[in-house]
């Protein structure tokens, strides 16, 4: 088990590494100079190099990046070249919006998600089987920046009843907070409960043809009896599952936001990118990169501790 | 969202001199309510993030309005687009070689930390202005070469040259003036926690969100303020700005959709002030930068540059009455000068090239070049602009142009812009209250937003004159014979004047929307 | 999770009736077959019978459906049915190229990562670990910004998206059929990697690579689509849905039908890639039955 931590820490040090070299990298090919913006239309050349050698832009890549890392490891992350205000602050404002979102998101997924799969798996090839299954696979096809599009017309333009866009801290006015959180979490909770409701069926019809959940029924266990055995070793499944939808559900995060025009992690990635704010990209990425690796690491710990006989296979998983 | 080169509007030129003489203190004009009403935060949904806030290096338009809560200038604009007194008394008085300009100061102000507003202060602000590195002023103010304080109350600027629109910088941002004691303690970081003299006082800001600031006691005029603070709310979708308008979130917003506006002036709860901008919007052609725009002037390898007739017929094409129809609804003021419509120095007839199709596909034709003649035109992505462009290229395509749109981000486009890798650029000037802001510059040799690459020793001498030229008559007769010239050679293809509208919840009064496309809500009150 | 061992490489003809029969079971498979059609049929022929997409009416903005104009007029007096089919064109080529690049360039690195594994199969294993750890559309995002928006943009960075799920199903398929005795035969008989590759592992590959096919097709329709929708994808005033949600987006309360067609269209072409890849799945690759 030790070895086995310290190999899935190691490999996923190298991922944080890679990326954040790779995003380094990038962020500083992309066209356009970030010293021309901030100095606007009264733009001299003076005034661009003075800017340039302020923010560290006139120093070779290699330098530029050891400082970023070094600097980055004390939780300084750089000023955002657009409002002079520090990346780690803005992170901070910014994360719990896109969490809450994401929060609310796993929990209608998982409340529908979940006993949709059950009844799927226990009705098979009943009419409830059907109804999950239709549900499903409309859940995966439709994208949501449509049916963020539809909830608003539906209930925004049309019924009056949610306000279209916008958004209220949750410290705030939680009620208001929630008024505003409703539509979009609904749009992204669907495509998820999609996915755990299609993951649950098939690992709970693999678990009920398992031998074990035959031997008791053999031995007279009752069907009730019977389900919840099987669901309990389902779940495991079902939370390896939900941690990986996390990438899934930062990229559906990025679109939600855009089209609810929440102020969370995703506009911010996006606004940055546009804005060609340096700071605030490579701050966006390693955080994105360093919260879906650690994820990534507790569901692979969980998981090896809940079914030791992965443990050796799952290095080559 | 509309996308613009925003910046500092109220640059008068050598007019404002002639002002000087004319001091009328006086507080600015406001609509106050005084039903009584109290209390409450106004929130105002802003159309773009103002970016820093620090005096000495704010560069947006929308850095403009956040000022009018919290920093009040020397001299603030009216109605008419003149200065008037706002921290100083009167209106400057410049002696006779030009070189030396005095300020009286208003008494009894304090800055809201609760320390004393005085000639001092003015001094420490300017020099900051001047020095500070990468001060956003220290160009507009170039000419200052020294500010002394005889007395609290007395500002005395020395020139290095006679430079009249130096009143019309202290209209703008140059004007801002700062807490010395808050500048010393917080330094180059003064933006995150701004001082100045102001009906409110900064409170806080969440990046790219919001910026609060409270009702300050310290104001001089403190019982004029109504409400308890006001809230600017970020929020660059024009259509999700009229949404939390309706909503009731915001009780105001600026720049909303000309699509919108019918549907929102249907709305009862809602008042909807539109302000005919000095901003144009245009086609920048590129006609010779082909080595960035402060640089010599080059060959450019496209069809629109080599052919004046090519370009006649490009103009010729556009049906700009349809073009405000289709896209904007008619809200916009068509034009074809980037002169605003209600400018004084305005020629009396704008000859515009007529739409006239049939034309411009016989010059296209005659003009040797192999049809569909290609032409690019860049547009900044992601600003609503595209809808225009795709009917620009419609009716370009009709008479055989092949249009191919370019969208770019806002931040890349200004820079091919300023280097001069386009064809022909959809971007428009926030404009100047000046003619000379709207030419100088930007169809001059080698202006710093010279996009389009024009040299034209002539052109450059008809603006050198006109701008030196003194009473109305004088200076309209020459920006008529300037533009004429302009028209012929087609830098830029000019379009229309925006028009902004300001939407204003019903209970919200008192608001003063005036003529630079700036809201103040000094004396403002939220009532029920 | 029984391993059912992998049929030999020749397929008798039997053996493709009773596939056929047993598809022809699932009316859900023949439901999505039938939505696959209609996508490519208007994909394909759709263009030649409607009118030019970017052929603009300026006097007939938003206008009803007539006989000139089936589904009316978008915004800009375009006909609205040219641009859906001319829409479902780009959807078709950015659902296809993708899935097909990443396949060209997938399927052969998790074949050699597996089969050979060594030192290969965890270097290959980590890197596209480091991929799946992009939130893929951060990735596109940066990417669109870096090479500029257009479709063909679009298409690589799908494909590099949809990468790691075609190595890591390849990767598996090979580790699977290394160990079975045709592949210890051929090895024994002197055979190079690579043939063995070629004309063993990658054909007993087919049919989950057919899966993977009609997965990774609806994933680049939708990436598509949220790509334009952000702008970053087809640019104005090509015709691609996504885009068309974008402007729609305008005009919601004024002409929703124009958000309502694309979208419709986005979620049923999705749909029966889903359904008739849920048909092939049972059907083909009984190992990953769902």
């Amino acid at each position: 088990m030790g070895m086995f931590i310290l190999r899935r820490a190691f490999s996923s040090v190298v991922v944080l590494f890679l990326c954040s070299v790779a995003v380094f990298a990038g962020v500083r090919a992309l066209p356009g100079d970030p010293a021309l913006v901030m100095a606007g239309e009264n733009a001299t050349p003076q005034l661009i190099a003075a800017i340039r050698h302020q923010f560290g832009l006139d120093q070779p890549l290699p330098v530029q990046y050891a400082d970023y890392v070094s600097q980055a490891f004390h939780g300084n992350f750089g000023i955002s070249t657009t409002d002079q205000i520090p990346v780690a602050t803005i992170l901070a404002q910014r994360i719990p919006v896109t969490l809450e979102l994401a929060f609310l998101a796993i929990v209608i997924g998982v409340l529908i998600g979940v006993p949709a799969g059950v009844v799927s798996a226990v009705r098979r090839g009943k009419f409830a089987d059907w109804v999950s299954n239709g549900f499903g696979l409309i859940g995966l096809s439709v994208p949501h920046f449509w049916l963020g599009l539809l909830a608003i017309l539906v209930f925004a333009v049309r019924l009056h009843w949610l306000p279209a866009s916008g958004f209220v801290g949750l410290a705030e006015d939680p009620v208001e907070n929630l008024r505003r959180m409703i539509m979009p979490a609904l749009v992204l909770g669907t495509g998820l409960s999609a996915v755990l409701m299609r993951q649950t069926r098939s690992a709970l019809l693999g678990q009920l043809s398992e031998d074990y959940v035959r031997t008791a029924r053999a031995k007279g266990l009752s069907q009730r009896a019977q389900i919840r055995h099987a669901l309990r070793n389902s779940l495991t499944t079902v939370t390896t599952v939900l941690g990986l939808q996390l990438g899934a559900l930062i990229s559906g995060a990025v679109v939600t936001e855009q089209i609810f025009v929440i102020p969370g992690f995703g506009k911010l990635t996006v606004d940055a990118v546009l804005q060609r704010n340096y700071p605030v990209i490579e701050g966006v990425v390693i955080v994105t990169v360093f919260g879906y690796v650690v994820v990534n690491l507790l569901v692979d710990l969980a998981y090896a501790w809940l079914n030791p006989r992965l443990r050796v296979a799952g290095a080559s998983r | 969202m509309r996308s613009r080169v925003r910046v500092s509007l109220a640059v008068f030129a050598a007019a404002a001199a002639g002002l000087a003489a004319c001091s009328t203190p006086g507080a600015t004009p406001t609509t106050s309510s005084s039903s009584g009403a109290t209390g409450g935060t106004i929130n105002v949904a802003l159309a773009s993030d103002p970016g820093t806030i620090d005096p000495s290096l704010a560069n947006t338009f929308d850095s403009r309005i956040v000022f009018q809560a919290f920093c009040q200038k020397l001299y603030d604009a009216n109605n008419a687009l003149q200065p008037v007194p706002q921290l100083a008394s009167a209106l400057p008085k410049t002696s006779a070689d030009g070189l030396t300009v005095t300020i009286p100061l208003r008494t009894g102000v304090k800055f809201n930390d609760g320390t004393p507003f005085n000639a001092d202060a003015v001094k420490t602000s300017l020099e900051r202005d001047l020095t500070l590195s990468g001060s956003a002023r220290a160009k507009e103010i170039a000419a200052v070469k020294s500010v002394a304080a005889p007395n609290p109350t007395t500002v005395v600027i020395t020139l290095s040259r006679p430079f009249s629109p130096l009143v019309a910088q202290l209209t703008d941002r140059a004007g801002l003036i700062m807490s010395p004691a808050a500048l010393k303690k917080e330094g180059d970081k003064f933006g995150d926690n701004p001082v100045c003299v102001g009906p409110f006082k900064y409170s806080s800001r969440v990046s790219g969100t919001s910026l609060s600031f409270v009702k300050s006691s310290d104001y001089y005029d403190a019982s004029k303020v109504k409400v308890d603070g006001v809230t600017y709310k970020i929020i660059s979708d024009p259509t999700t700005r009229a949404e939390n308008l309706q909503s009731g979130d915001v009780q105001a917003a600026e720049q909303l959709d000309p699509t919108d506006i019918p549907r929102l002036k249907s709305d009862s709860s809602l008042k909807i002030t539109p302000v005919s901008a000095p901003s144009y919007e245009g086609i920048t052609i590129n006609v010779s930068n082909a080595h960035g725009d402060t640089s010599p002037a080059g060959p450019v390898n496209t069809a629109l540059s080599k052919s004046p007739q090519l370009r006649q017929a490009f103009e010729l094409a556009l049906d700009r009455k349809t073009l405000n129809k289709v896209v904007w609804n008619n809200a916009q003021s068509v034009d074809c000068l980037p002169l605003p419509l209600q400018m004084v120095y305005r020629p009396d007839s704008a000859n515009c090239t007529p739409y006239d199709p049939a034309q411009a596909k016989q010059l296209v034709a005659a003009s040797g070049v192999k049809m569909p003649v290609p032409v690019t035109m860049m547009i900044p992505a992601d600003s609503g602009d595209d809808r225009m462009a795709q009917v620009i290229q419609s009716m370009e395509n009709k008479v055989g142009f092949n249009m191919t749109i370019k969208p770019v981000d806002f931040t890349s486009a200004l820079a091919a812009g300023k280097a001069g890798s386009f064809d022909t650029f959809l971007i428009g000037w926030s404009g100047r209250l000046d003619p000379d802001g709207d030419l100088s510059d930007i169809v001059t040799t080698d202006g710093s937003n010279d996009y389009s690459g024009l040299q034209n020793p002539q052109l450059d001498k008809d603006i050198q004159q006109a701008a030196a030229a003194s009473g109305v008559p004088a200076r309209k007769a020459a920006y008529t014979t300037t533009l004429q010239l302009l028209g012929q050679l087609r830098p830029i293809i000019y379009l229309y004047h925006d028009t902004w509208f300001l939407g204003t919840s019903a209970k919200l009064t008192g608001v003063d929307y005036r003529a630079d496309g700036i809201p103040r809500f000094t004396a403002a009150s939220l009532n029920g | 999770m029984s391993v059912v061992a992998a049929p030999m490489p020749v397929a008798s003809v039997r053996r493709g009736v009773r596939l056929r029969r047993r598809f022809l079971r699932r009316p859900m498979a023949i439901v999505g077959l039938v939505l696959v059609v209609l996508f490519l049929a208007l994909a394909i022929i759709g263009p030649f019978l409607t009118p030019d997409p970017l052929a603009q009416e300026l006097t007939q903005t938003f206008a009803s459906p007539s006989a000139h104009h089936l589904l009316g007029t978008d915004d800009l007096g375009r006909d609205e049915l040219a641009r859906l089919a001319s829409g479902a064109r780009v959807s078709l080529v950015a659902g296809v190229l993708s899935t097909a690049l990443a396949m060209v360039v997938g399927v052969p690195i998790g074949l050699a990562s597996g089969y050979f594994k060594g030192w290969l199969d965890p270097v290959v294993m980590r890197l596209n670990d480091t991929v799946l750890a992009f939130p893929f559309l951060i990735f596109a995002v940066g990417f669109a910004a870096i090479f500029g928006a257009s479709l063909r943009n679009v298409v690589i960075a799908l494909s590099i998206g949809l990468l790691p799920t075609i190595v890591r199903v390849s990767r598996g398929e090979a580790l699977v059929l290394r160990e079975l005795d045709f592949v210890g035969g051929a090895v024994a008989d002197g055979a190079r990697p690579a043939g063995i590759m070629f004309r063993y592992l990658l054909p007993n590959s087919f049919n989950a690579l057919i899966v993977q096919a009609t997965v990774g097709i609806p994933t680049g329709i939708i990436g598509e689509a949220v790509l334009s929708f952000l702008g970053l994808g087809v640019q104005p005033p090509g015709a691609s849905w996504g885009l068309m949600l974008t402007s729609a987006q305008q005009f919601l309360s004024q002409a929703p039908q124009l958000a309502i067609y694309p979208g419709a269209l986005i979620a049923l072409a999705t749909l029966g890639f889903n359904l008739l890849g849920d048909g092939l799945r049972d059907v083909l690759d009984p190992r990953e039955r769902r």
